[in-house]
């Protein structure tokens, strides 16, 4: 049977001290140079996106210079000019709140539901457990992009539908995750000696069983919002996300399509926003994963 | 597992694009043009046809009693001169003789009764009926002279038989195939019907009995509809096609530097507009109709959606069109629009629904460009850019003009009988809204439909000026439009091939189009 994880480590460890599972994770997280690169990225976008209003030289929305269409990176334009004559800058860093936003939220959404959905899943096992991971199965037959179309092609367009979208394609592979955690936490001599002691299941459930599954949720959770970037920026790049003149980062690839042939910058800068966003969430989600993971790394 | 099931297809694919590639280049060898368009064709009878595109198409092998010069003056086709009685109803047209049809069926008066006494009879059900249900009857005099009796006066009729639609059938086609002439046109053209691909090519070849000694001057012709803009512009540079019409303006300039390629612009009589619904609040103030014209920079417009390929609209109609009035353009005054709304009641704009009638890259840019534009003066649209299905059913088919769903609509509209009633009477004419026709802002103005109703049932020039002076000052003064631009034609052609121009209308001249080698 594996060890319980971080939080009742260190059975037997007479020379060390006890460590913190913080300082644990971050002994190991700081080991790795291009997670914490990631991790520094991310920080700083979060930032971006909170001051963005602060930080535009240009309006997002407002500001055009009509002189100017399509003008390439320079001094006053860092990113360029869009085939509007908006300033691309700009409009990347408002459109990192909403990008950042709809990745977060929906994710959020996803892992709350999915997690307690997976935690009554695994704990009961019986119908409503059956009838929980029928459900999600069903659910995952359907290509993510696909099942998140469809259901906004059934509520309608806008970002407030894509993260709806989003959240509910997500809320299955966390409850499986969760489930799966459950399934092996539950016969650990720890729980068996709550239920001897006839404390309530919701305590077992969210006291001793939640604490455990953490850190899976935490990593596979850092991961999901890169795929949630994506997702999000590819509704909006056919249509159904965001609505002009929102400065969403796949709605502006999509106004550049017609002009990327003569001017390559309007659509390089969205597409590196999006790249280098999502890359940054998958690395730092590896990153945390290497960190809690306590079957990785006793060196 | 996955890349064995990948790999045959590929190869499938592969050598289906090598056999497509010997098909265009063999031909090529025995001179044949490739003309690459932006859109497929609807049908081959131009009688039925409502696309500028598939009549253009149709002039391979099917010509009229009348035609458009490259001017779009009126010229003899098939005819040879006409006589108007005085009272402006009857019109005897004298024919061309020696004139064959592909399927050796000769051209005498019979078949111009067979043509039109097809077009005239609406259990025929054709599209372009209405162009044409002004003719009473058409009666053969001999074999070299018909006679057409109208209904009522109508100053234009000529015009309308040089209409793209207006084209001689064979008799015998018209007999032998009934409704499947769409797929099996028989006319007496320079190049005679080979085959029809809907989504690949239309293919014609050169008949060698037409009517013009020394022409056709290639051996054919493959029309090859190329939806993508991108592709049409890439298959312009390798050589695949000889021409391409309708080419993305943002692209322009990039060709321009392409030394084997000529890119031509000249003045359309496709104009942009935006129509309000005048039915409905706040649009139903003419201060706010004002107001949205002034708060559009309409030179602006013409730079970012069109770059540069677009002239603002300085009246009504197109100014190539006859009977233009020159009144503008509007000019852009942001202050004057705020006023102007203030006045009417909205001090702080209003919230809106923004529709285009195309989803094309120019027209998505364009109703940004509104977008923005109009924000400047507090009004927030929400865009929408219908597909065609979407328009057919939310403006082109809305029963009830009263609550109809439309509200400001970005359009356009080009008259392809180069006359200006064409130009005027479907789009602004009282009883020309949804579903009949297409005044998609449902003005109605009582001085303007007796305007044009005056306009056409006058055949003194002087008179018709003057009524159509009176319309196009009522509607720009009531403003049911924001009036945008006039597009300029753009179209790329090799410089092998000469002879090939597009008219303002749209349409294609090809007559004298020849290929060097």
């Amino acid at each position: 049977m594996n060890p319980p994880p971080a939080i009742c480590t260190s059975p037997a460890a007479p020379t060390d001290s006890i460590r913190t599972p913080w300082a644990e994770f971050w002994r190991k997280f700081r080991r790795q140079p291009v997670a914490l690169v990631a991790g520094a990225f991310v920080g700083l976008l979060v930032l971006m996106a909170i001051f963005a209003p602060a930080l535009v030289p240009f309006h997002a929305e407002d500001y055009f210079d009509y002189d100017a269409l399509n003008n390439p990176p320079s001094w006053q334009h860092w990113f360029g000019v869009d085939p509007l004559g908006r300033d691309i800058f700009s409009r990347i860093l408002v459109g990192a709140r909403i990008s950042l936003a709809a990745g977060f939220i929906s994710v959020a959404v996803g892992a709350i539901v999915g997690t307690l959905l997976g935690l009554i899943a695994g704990y009961y096992e019986g119908w409503a457990g059956q009838l929980i991971m029928r459900f999600s199965d069903v659910l995952f037959a359907f290509p993510g992009i696909l099942l998140a179309i469809g259901i906004v092609a059934i509520l309608g367009n806008g970002m407030v539908n894509v993260v709806v979208a989003v959240a509910i394609f997500s809320i299955p592979t966390f409850a499986r995750l969760v489930r799966g955690n459950v399934l092996s936490l539950k016969h650990l001599t720890y729980i068996e000696a709550q239920h001897s002691i006839g404390a309530p299941d919701w305590t077992i459930i969210l006291r001793h069983i939640l604490p455990g599954t953490m850190a899976t949720v935490v990593v596979y959770f850092t991961m999901r919002i890169g795929t949630s970037i994506i997702t999000a920026a590819s509704l909006s790049f056919l249509g159904m996300g965001a609505q002009p003149p929102t400065p969403e980062w796949g709605a502006m690839l999509n106004e550049a399509r017609a002009d990327m042939v003569t001017s390559p910058h309007v659509a390089i800068f969205p597409s590196l926003a999006i790249f280098l966003t999502v890359l940054a969430f998958n690395v730092l989600g590896d990153g945390l994963r290497d960190s809690l993971d306590p079957k990785i790394d006793q060196k | 597992m996955v890349k064995s099931e990948l790999m045959p297809k590929k190869l499938r694919f592969t050598a289906a694009r090598i056999a497509i590639s010997f098909a265009l280049v063999s031909p090529a060898v025995a001179k044949d043009v490739v003309m690459a368009v932006d859109s497929t064709f609807t049908t081959m009878d131009p009688y039925d046809a409502n696309d500028t595109l598939s009549q253009a198409v149709a002039k391979s092998f099917y010509e009229g009693l009348f035609g458009f010069d490259k001017d779009m003056n009126v010229i003899n086709v098939l005819s040879e001169g006409y006589d108007v009685s005085a009272d402006g109803l009857v019109y005897t047209v004298k024919l061309r003789m020696g004139v064959k049809f592909h399927d050796g069926t000769d051209f005498k008066a019979d078949a111009v009764k067979a043509s039109l006494d097809r077009a005239t009879n609406p259990e025929n059900k054709l599209r372009r009926y209405a162009l044409f249900s002004n003719i009473d009857q058409t009666g053969v005099v001999d074999d070299y002279t018909v006679r057409f009796t109208l209904k009522k006066p109508f100053s234009a009729f000529i015009n309308v038989l040089a209409h793209p639609a207006a084209v001689m059938i064979s008799p015998v086609a018209i007999a032998k195939y009934g409704k499947d002439l769409r797929d099996h046109p028989v006319g007496t053209g320079p190049f005679k019907f080979i085959e029809w691909r809907q989504t690949d090519y239309l293919k014609v070849e050169k008949f060698g009995g037409y009517w013009k000694p020394g022409y056709p001057k290639v051996d054919g012709i493959v029309w090859k509809p190329v939806v993508d803009n991108n592709t049409r512009t890439a298959i312009l540079q390798t050589g695949e096609a000889h021409f391409a019409f309708r080419m993305p303006p943002e692209q322009i300039a990039l060709l321009k530097t392409k030394p084997g390629l000529e890119v031509i612009t000249g003045p359309s009589l496709s104009q942009r507009y935006l129509s309000m619904n005048v039915r409905q609040k706040p649009f139903d103030n003419p201060k706010v109709r004002a107001a949205v014209n002034y708060a559009i920079n309409k030179e602006a417009l013409a730079k970012v959606a069109f770059a540069g390929y677009a002239v603002p609209s300085d009246g009504v109609i197109p100014a190539k069109m006859e009977f233009f009035q020159k009144m503008g353009p509007w000019p852009y005054d942001v202050a004057k629009a705020k006023q102007l709304l203030a006045e009417a009641g909205y001090p702080n704009g209003f919230e809106t629904e923004l529709w285009s009638a195309y989803n094309h890259s120019t027209a998505q840019k364009a109703i940004q460009f509104l977008q923005q534009q109009l924000n400047q003066v507090g009004i927030k649209v929400k865009l929408t850019a219908l597909e065609a299905g979407q328009r057919v059913e939310k403006v082109e088919s809305a029963p009830n003009p009263d609550t109809a769903p439309v509200r400001m609509y970005y359009t356009g509209w080009s008259s392809s009988t180069g006359e200006a009633d064409w130009a005027i009477r479907p789009l602004l004419a009282g009883d020309s809204a949804p579903p009949k026709l297409f005044n998609t802002a449902y003005y109605r103005n009582e001085n303007v439909d007796r305007a044009i109703a005056g306009a056409l049932n006058t055949r003194d020039p002087a008179e018709k000026a003057r009524y159509y002076k009176e319309v196009q000052e009522q509607v720009w003064k009531d403003a049911p439009w924001a009036f945008l631009v006039t597009e300029n034609l753009l179209y790329v052609r090799n410089r092998k091939l000469s002879g090939v121009s597009v008219m303002p209308d749209g349409n294609f001249h090809f007559e004298e189009m020849e290929l060097k080698e």
